[in-house]
């Protein structure tokens, strides 16, 4: 029997027949999903993957939100606050209006897992599983010690004082992260099980790295830096020369701290705008801050700016502070060992023969700016005690991109290694170390380099209506007085505002323009998320491979890929 | 490639729209007709019965025995689609049946050969909806010009060569044609904005009568640009302020989709090889792109179709996504 | 009882007892008589049906198409100029094997513009695909008509009546109109089941490639030959009903045992019939009416013409350069007999001119010379004709 259809009167057809014929086969390229990386998910120094809780939150899902949002980074109440992030830098919404406010969202979730009590989602290690140490409790060792445990491993973290959080305790005023937050955080990571906080324990006095590895499968070491870096001009140092570190703990711990009438602070970074802004709160009616650098996003060059947070400059500024940019001291002027005043200079950092950037100061700019003090806030280096084996007399712990210190499972990160200077920045350290540890131990693959990267030039901008990124209330100079937190921080109704926002780069919004598309029907749409974390499925029986779908989809999770 | 927990032909089944057309059509890859088409018949649902006139919408969905229309479906001749459509609602309401009468043509079967059907068909105010599919030149016998080919548009009759710069005529203004037969209800869309479209086809069918839609839908052939730029180049006819998108109620402009940010004409016909000669260096190709420029200039004027100011419908919130899409129903 | 109708009225009034759903309409001399009749009984409400009163010809037989092929009983009516400018479409209706009626009021075509009768126009859409039944009487219009419907809708093939413009369209005459219920007892409510509908869906009008085309020709081809059963039992049926008999393919009167035979097609039969009678001195002679042209009645054709020596085919259309129409196909058709009569072809009475009694002697003349009749117009004016061809 033959199986050819039989024509009917006139020709007519059943109707559908046409799924009988598969083009298909006409295709030389299919789309295919790709995840690609968000910008912001790259440049998170932390390994956030901002795009995939800014989508969770969009849909209305805050907790799932928070729970991405700490696979990574346990510490998002803090970084929320305290990060210069990143993300937002790297955002492709920028080159449509302006950055998503990532660091609101982060923070909203940070907060509201505090004030729901959402538990980490973190299954308790084995009983007997290895134990790995981390020394130092700030947000390195915190992290490594967190990220061990989602690891499957049990952790040791040892820390000389007598509370967990390091720098977010020991220099971040309260004003910028509340105590509560802090606490919240880290009370609620140190109560996970198989986590032992060992306080009270000095590193190099009250144990050594060989008890340590004798006792554990692995170290990680995140003592941070605990030295001023030496200060001095010409020689003369001041007699009540404070540190400008050591007057920031003094005030966190204490409240207290010395005043003056006119003060000059030197140095660009955090601490000295922190420091400025709490003399200020403590009365100084002249606060300086002297820097060699430009204002944040007003420099010349790179490496040019204050490396400060620029909202935190901006604050700074609102509040009394008088920067004076592209200035060094040049001589102190003492009556006695007292400070009268100060020399400045123009000064910038300038390229010498050798192409090293060295600061200059120009000749015939000097002023007299009279001071009762100046404090010193340039940066601070590694305590050496018990680490002079690894560290062979160099400022900082070489690492490699992981942490490793390149001594048997010793790893290591924040700020010891140099290159990290943020809270962010240590907690991904303490997290690459965790990973790289496990992945060494256990002999498993370590976590994949992130690519490829869903560039501003993967988003299709017609499909995204310009939409003002939210303004942060803050509160007003008058009121910024003690200890305070000033930026009440986001409505819920404002954070679900700013994550809808989102281009969602890289990865699939679900907006339905590849399956309302396709002039081919070879879309299809599925109830629930698929695998691949997207609604849809290619019908390749039908795909003709024109690519309408890849370059409608807005978001650059649809490829063309060469079909031989 | 995906892994998939259910057949896909299980999916196909659940899918949330009803869709008038089946995959397995033969149009080119990116065809913009087909991505209209589609588009109509989701907005219009199963309850319709589809008269279509000659052209790539009929050859490439109906090559016996496989017919890519699931709604009933009829194709006669080039130019009676319109006389089809009359025939079909007079006997539907004969036998007091509801279903909708839609009429599908190209360009060429509505502005020339089949305009003098479609001009009674309007008169004798059947309850038909009319789309026309407007890719601007007989595309199914070789991209030959036709009355919607807009001036300076390289067809295969009318070419750009040493003395002439594509077509020497104007586009036909078949809107304000149509409309003047005192019309209920007569509109632009094009495929570049599918909500919109789904609008207009949805408010097309709720009248009571005859209703009009001309869907700007590009033809990757014959326009000269790559299949997946279909929507992309739709979308630049739009906000370049060549392809208007408004509607008309008796003769009446009562709505248009402004333009926020109008695009240079240029940057529409750059898109596309039929206009490759206009960017020649001579005065003459200099003169003619200025032309194209003033008359979307006389659009936005004639039309008011400068923005004040952001609005959700407007060239460019119209087509914004959200998360979620249309979500599952 | 017989009432005194026009012959457009009573094949409007013909038309409307078989309730059409569907009349799409449009003017054409001599034609529209019939469509003003179908108006005024819509007006009148005395028909339910849409009326629809299109811009064309093209669009009259398109809207009945679609009409038809939606599922509703539909009509059109048309002459000359009109049936070529649907023509278009006629061949369509029959490919996509959609049943509807439609007249023709036989008309001349242009050019020169005449608007008087001859079948040129019916006989230009020979090869439509249709089935042409052609009446003689009106009389036989009115029940043409009603057994149309019903053949057209068991076959689902379009059947055209040909009717002569003015010969009999505007001829007042006595007429018997069937009762309403005579006629729903012979034709059953209209079912097509091919037809539009979105509870089962069907694509009517594909494009048929060169692996499949001949077989629907094929087919297509087949249904009209087996249409000539369902003419048969139509007329069959509704000799039984009305009392009327008009032969079914086609039928003859005259002795039948006679040697010579006239053939022709509509109302010149009549008025060779009368002819025949009045010239009881000529020859005795077999005059054979057409009915049925599509399909073409070989066997029925064969039968009759067994006996005759010679046959004169009359025909009221020209095929220019070749000459004869319906002779060539009898020609054909009676080659296959053993013995077949010499077959003659004349044309008569074209654009209008007058048939009368006259031209019956000369078709016998024809009948009787020795040399067989290719084709000639018969009866030319050779006082008109340019000198040159006058001879």
């Amino acid at each position: 029997m033959s199986n050819k259809p039989r024509i009917t009167p006139g020709g007519v057809a059943q109707a559908g027949a046409a799924m009988a014929y598969h083009t298909g086969s006409w295709r030389t390229q299919r789309p295919t999903h790709v995840h690609a990386i968000a910008p912001c998910h790259h440049a998170c120094p932390a390994g956030e993957d901002p795009q995939a809780y800014l989508a969770l939150l969009d849909e209305d899902r805050p907790r799932e939100a928070w729970e991405a949002l700490v696979a990574a980074n346990p510490l998002p109440g803090v970084t929320g606050r305290v990060c210069p992030h990143f993300c937002e830098s790297a955002c492709n919404r920028s080159e449509l209006d302006e950055a998503v406010a990532i660091h609101s969202v982060e923070r909203f979730l940070g907060d509201e897992a505090l004030a729901q009590g959402w538990a980490y989602p973190v299954d308790p290690p084995a009983a007997d599983a290895p134990i790995v140490a981390a020394v130092g409790a700030g947000p390195a060792g915190l992290s490594f010690a967190y990220h061990a445990l989602q690891l499957g491993w049990r952790a040791r973290l040892f820390d000389a004082l007598p509370e967990a959080g390091g720098v977010c305790r020991s220099a971040i005023p309260t004003y910028r992260l509340p105590r509560t937050v802090l606490d919240g955080e880290v009370e609620r990571l140190l109560s996970l099980p198989g986590l032992e906080f060992q306080p009270h324990m000095r590193f190099g006095l009250d144990f050594d790295l060989q008890d340590l590895l004798q006792d554990h499968a692995g170290v990680f070491l995140g003592l941070g830096t605990q030295r001023p870096h030496p200060w001095d001009i010409g020689g003369a140092i001041p007699a009540d020369l404070h540190n400008g570190l050591d007057l920031l703990k003094e005030w966190l711990d204490h409240g207290s701290i010395p005043s003056y009438r006119r003060v000059a602070v030197v140095g660009g970074g955090n601490t000295s705008v922190d420091l400025a802004r709490v003399l200020k709160r403590a009365g100084a009616e002249h606060v300086y801050l002297v820097t060699h650098a430009a204002l944040p996003n007003q420099g010349e060059s790179p490496g040019d700016e204050m490396p400060a947070l620029a909202r935190e400059v901006a604050q700074a500024l609102e509040e009394g502070v008088e920067i004076l940019t592209h200035k060094g001291v040049h001589r102190l002027l003492l009556q006695g060992e007292r400070v009268v005043g100060v020399e400045i200079t123009h000064m910038k950092k300038l390229p010498d023969a050798s192409g090293h950037a060295v600061r200059t100061a120009f000749e015939g700019t000097e002023t007299v700016l009279p001071v009762d003090a100046v404090i010193p806030a340039v940066g601070e280096v590694i305590d050496p005690t018990g680490l002079e084996a690894l560290l062979n007399g160099a400022p900082y712990l070489k690492t490699d991109q992981d942490g490793f210190a390149g001594h048997a499972l010793v790893y290591a990160g924040g700020d010891m290694n140099g290159r990290s200077g943020t809270v962010t920045e240590a907690i991904g350290d303490g997290r690459r170390a965790a990973m790289a540890l496990h992945a060494r131990v256990r002999d498993v693959e370590a976590y994949a380099p992130l690519s490829p990267i869903a560039g501003w030039e993967q988003i299709n901008p017609a499909y995204y209506e310009p939409s003002p990124r939210i303004q942060e209330t803050v509160l007003p100079v008058a009121k910024r007085t003690g200890c305070a937190e000033i930026e009440p921080g986001p409505s819920a109704h404002q954070a679900h505002r700013e994550a809808g926002r989102c281009l969602s780069c890289g990865m699939c919004l679900a907006c339905d323009n590849c399956f309302t598309l396709c002039p081919d029907q070879a879309v299809l749409k599925s109830p629930e998320n698929l695998e691949d974390g997207s609604r849809y499925v290619f019908d390749y029986d039908y795909c003709k491979g024109c690519g309408l779908c890849a370059r409608e989809c807005p978001c650059g999770f649809i490829q063309m890929i060469d079909e031989y | 490639m995906t892994a998939v927990p259910i057949p896909l032909s299980d999916l196909r089944r659940r899918q949330p729209r009803f869709t008038g057309i089946s995959p397995g059509h033969r149009a080119c890859q990116g065809c913009g007709e087909l991505l209209a088409a589609r588009l109509v018949t989701e907005a219009a649902g199963p309850d319709v019965v589809v008269a279509n006139a000659t052209g790539c919408l009929e050859v490439t969905t109906t090559n016996w025995p496989d017919s890519a229309w699931r709604v009933p479906w009829i194709h006669s001749l080039f130019e009676n689609t319109a006389a089809v459509a009359s025939g079909i609602e007079a006997a539907l309401k004969a036998q007091s049946r509801s279903s909708k009468v839609l009429a599908f043509a190209g360009d060429g079967g509505t502005f020339d050969i089949g305009f003098q059907a479609l001009s009674g068909m309007i008169e004798r105010g059947h309850n038909v909806l009319y789309v026309c599919y407007d890719n601007e030149a007989y595309m199914n016998t070789g991209v030959q010009r036709s009355g919607s080919t807009p001036v300076g548009a390289a067809t295969t009759t009318s070419p750009a060569g040493k003395e002439r710069l594509g077509k020497r005529h104007l586009k036909k203004d078949i809107l304000s044609i149509i409309a003047a037969h005192y019309m209920p209800y007569a509109a632009t869309a094009t495929v570049a904005y599918p909500a919109d479209l789904r609008h207009k086809v949805r408010r097309a069918i709720e009248v009571e009568g005859p209703t009009f839609l001309l869907v700007h839908s590009p033809c990757p052939q014959g326009w000269g640009h790559d299949g997946s730029r279909t929507v992309e180049v739709a979308r630049l006819g739009v906000q370049s302020g060549l392809v208007p998108l408004i509607e008309l109620e008796r003769g009446a402009v009562t709505g248009v989709m402004p333009i926020r940010e109008p695009r240079p004409v240029a940057d529409y016909l750059k898109a596309q090889a039929r206009f490759r000669h206009l960017f020649a260096d001579s005065a003459e190709a200099a003169r003619e792109l200025q032309h194209l420029q003033a008359l979307a200039e006389h659009n936005i004027e004639r039309y008011g179709l400068s923005a004040p100011g952001p609005e959700a419908h407007d060239s460019e919130g119209a087509d914004t996504v959200r998360r979620g899409g249309n979500q599952w129903a | 009882m017989p009432l005194a109708l026009e012959g457009s009225q009573a094949i409007a009034r013909a038309v409307a007892l078989c309730r059409p759903q569907v009349v799409s309409a449009y003017p054409i001399t001599p034609q529209t008589h019939i469509v003003e009749n179908i108006a005024k009984l819509v007006a009148d409400g005395a028909l339910d049906c849409e009326y629809v009163s299109v811009e064309s010809e093209h669009s009259a037989a398109s809207t009945a198409l679609g009409a038809a092929a939606a599922g509703a009983r539909a009509y059109t009516a048309t002459a000359s100029q009109g049936m070529l400018y649907m023509s278009e479409v006629l061949f369509d209706i029959s490919g996509l094997r959609v049943p509807l009626v439609l007249t023709c009021a036989n008309r001349a075509l242009s050019g020169p513009l005449s608007i008087w009768n001859d079948q040129s126009d019916s006989m230009a859409v020979r090869d439509a695909g249709w089935i042409q039944l052609y009446c003689t009487s009106n009389q036989e219009a009115i029940d043409t008509h009603i057994q149309a419907f019903r053949i057209a809708q068991e076959t689902t093939l379009p059947v055209m009546v040909c009717v002569d413009g003015f010969t009999l369209t505007h001829t007042m005459e006595p007429l018997e109109l069937p009762a309403q219920e005579t006629v729903d007892a012979f034709l059953p409510a209209h079912r097509f089941a091919r037809m539009l509908d979105p509870q089962a869906p069907l694509t009517i009008g594909t494009m048929v490639g060169p692996e499949a085309y001949s077989e629907v020709r094929h087919d297509h081809h087949h249904a009209l030959l087996a249409a000539a059963d369902n003419i048969l039992r139509a007329n069959a049926d509704w000799a039984a009903a009305s009392g009327r008999d008009w032969g079914g393919l086609l039928r003859a009167s005259g002795p039948a045992d006679a040697r010579i035979g006239i053939l022709g097609l509509g109302s010149l039969i009549g008025t060779l019939e009368d002819a025949a009678e009045q010239h009881p001195e000529l020859p005795p002679t077999r005059i054979i009416a057409l009915r049925a042209f599509r399909p073409f009645p070989f066997e029925a054709l064969q039968a009759i013409c067994a006996d005759l020596d010679e046959l004169v085919v009359v025909e009221r259309a020209i095929s220019p350069g070749a000459g004869a129409i319906v002779a060539a196909e009898v020609r054909a058709a009676l080659s296959e007999l053993p013995r077949a009569p010499r077959v003659h072809a004349v044309a008569a009475g074209l654009g209008g001119r007058d048939i009368g009694i006259g031209l019956y002697p000369n078709l016998l003349e024809v009948a009787q010379n020795e040399k067989i009749e290719r084709f000639r117009i018969i009866d030319l004016d050779p006082q008109r004709l340019p000198e040159e061809l006058s001879a």
